[in-house]
């Protein structure tokens, strides 16, 4: 299997303050592979090590092998590789929504207008936000912003898929909509990289779940072998604690 | 005082009011428009990130320190000062004769431009961080996240620190009138110096001011609108590639009342 990223030894830090320690795990082309953990145990921060939002303080991030961490790699060809989506949506206030997906392409990727929209408008029919090419971020729910942000990701035609708790902002009767569409892209064969609270979803959807604590990844595995017959204490002791709320 | 001292005034030297007038706005337009274009780059430049080491990291920081000493020096001291220093400083060291109107401009101008360098300033770090991690999400670097999501934001946010500048200038070009600029405080105080009626000739030039500050006010109002579009949006039926026209809007929000 082709592996597309592979993370080392990773770790980081905020000043005095270890986050990640010694993360280890890679993720394979067409692979789903779901993070999950107590919050503040390092998953968003292991993500925005991956894209480089965070500069990792130790280790590796291998983007099909190479060391993106060289000071030869180029940063912005490398996250043009990588779609990310926010907790927070984040979509361009001053782009509507065809914008907010075309603007990347144009200006990044320099792809022809013609070209941008085009491929724009797939993705946006992917997520069903087609009919709505003319709103402005301000004018939708938070489930279609989500949506939108999906879109705008997939527009550049990344080879990895990041996601951030994409459904932790949403009120609870949006979040279907938004594990839908994310149900059909793993479907489709899309590699995605998901940190999510969503345990239905991950046990669902992912190939190989990876359970972090306290800046460690204590275990990962199949989703089957981990939310059914975990090994460690902590995981257990995690899973009790989540599967007991819902 | 009389109705007919009023008339008089304005019959007979409406001619030199109006150029006044005219003299008035078309430097605190030109100055405002040049003043916000100097503190857009004077914000943006302030905000760059500092890299960790090397050449650039010494250069911006060099930049920077000038930046600030422009700013707070221009800040810090009254506009009348700072004519009177330019125009006749100007003369006096590098005899440099400008013409009143070129250095009424110039001064107005650079004074605008530090006022707006804060707000620029302002606006950008009042940007949400997401908008700029976005950005980079998806490969743009610092200039082009800049010239694509931030500065239209920043532009539309600040517009109405912009007007309220504007307004300023128009108030405020009055102190050039001790470099000689024929505007409308200099043009009045030359009509009562040929006919000795203050009252009456400065409560026209208030008249004029209270004008054009209100129409300049109202044009900015209508132009934010503008810059905001439609309340609403066309949900475009089926899978039709179009993006909706201005007159699809007015029709589809015609419909909706
Ligand atoms: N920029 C930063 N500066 C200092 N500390 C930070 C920074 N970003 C994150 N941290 C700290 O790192 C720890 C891990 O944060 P992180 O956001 O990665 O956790 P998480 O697993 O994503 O949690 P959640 O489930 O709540 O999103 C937290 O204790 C947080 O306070
Ligand atoms: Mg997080």
């Amino acid at each position: 299997m082709e592996n597309i990223i592979e993370v080392q030894h990773l770790s980081k830090s905020f000043g005095s303050n270890e986050i990640l320690k010694d993360i280890n795990f890679s993720v394979n082309k067409g692979e789903v592979v779901c993070i999950i953990g107590a919050s503040g145990s390092g998953k968003s921060t292991l993500l925005r090590c991956i894209n480089l939002l965070e500069k990792p303080t130790g280790g590796k991030v291998l983007y099909k092998g190479r060391n993106i961490l060289d000071d030869k790699h180029d940063v912005y060809a490398y996250r043009t590789k990588l779609g990310m989506v926010f907790q927070q949506f984040n979509l361009f206030n001053n782009h509507d929504v065809l914008g907010n997906c075309m603007i990347g392409q144009l200006k990044v990727l320099k792809r022809s207008k013609a070209e941008a929209e085009e491929t724009a408008m797939k993705y946006l029919k992917v997520v069903g936000m087609d009919q709505y090419i003319n709103a402005k971020p301000r004018q939708l729910s938070g489930g279609q912003k989500q949506r939108v942000a999906i879109a705008r990701a997939l527009s550049m035609e990344p080879d990895v898929m990041l996601f951030d708790e994409p459904t932790s902002a949403l009120d609870p009767e949006m979040v279907g909509e938004v594990l839908a569409v994310m149900k059909e892209l793993a479907e489709s064969g899309l590699t995605m990289l998901v940190v999510t609270h969503e345990m239905g979803f991950a046990s669902e959807v992912a190939d190989r779940v990876v359970f972090m604590d306290k800046g460690i990844i204590e275990e990962e595995g199949p989703p089957e072998k981990i939310f059914l017959n975990p090994e460690n204490e902590r995981t257990r002791e995690f899973l009790r604690r989540v599967l007991k709320q819902e | 005082m009389s109705w007919e001292a009023f008339a008089n005034v304005v019959i007979k030297y409406w001619p030199m009011f109006l150029r006044g007038a005219r003299n008035t706005l078309y430097i605190s337009i030109v100055s405002t428009i040049i003043g916000s274009l100097i503190g857009l780059l004077i914000g943006v430049v302030r905000t760059i990130p500092i890299p960790e080491r090397g050449f650039k990291k010494v250069l911006i920081k060099i930049v920077n320190a000038i930046l600030t000493v422009y700013v707070e020096v221009f800040r810090g001291t009254p506009m009348i000062v700072q004519a009177m220093v330019i125009f006749y400083g100007s003369l006096m060291a590098f005899g440099i004769d400008m013409e009143p109107m070129f250095a009424g401009i110039f001064i107005v101008s650079i004074n605008t431009g530090a006022y707006t360098a804060e707000i620029v300033r302002g606006g950008i770090i009042s940007i949400d961080k997401g908008q700029f991690e976005a950005a980079h999400a998806i490969g743009m670097n610092h200039r082009k996240t800049m010239l694509y999501v931030v500065i239209p934001q920043v532009i539309r946010n600040i517009l109405p620190a912009i007007g309220n500048e504007f307004v300023i200038n128009i108030k405020d070009t009055s102190v050039l009138n001790v470099i000689s600029v024929t505007e409308l405080f200099f043009q009045t105080k030359t009509v009562v110096g040929i006919n000795y009626k203050t009252f009456e000739a400065f409560t026209v030039a208030s008249i004029l001011y209270l004008i054009m500050t209100l129409t300049v006010t109202r044009i900015l109002r209508f132009i934010e609108k503008r810059m905001d579009g439609p309340d609403n949006y066309v949900v475009i039926p089926g899978n039709q590639m179009q993006v909706a026209r201005p007159e699809d809007l007015i029709k589809h929000n015609k419909g909706r009342q």
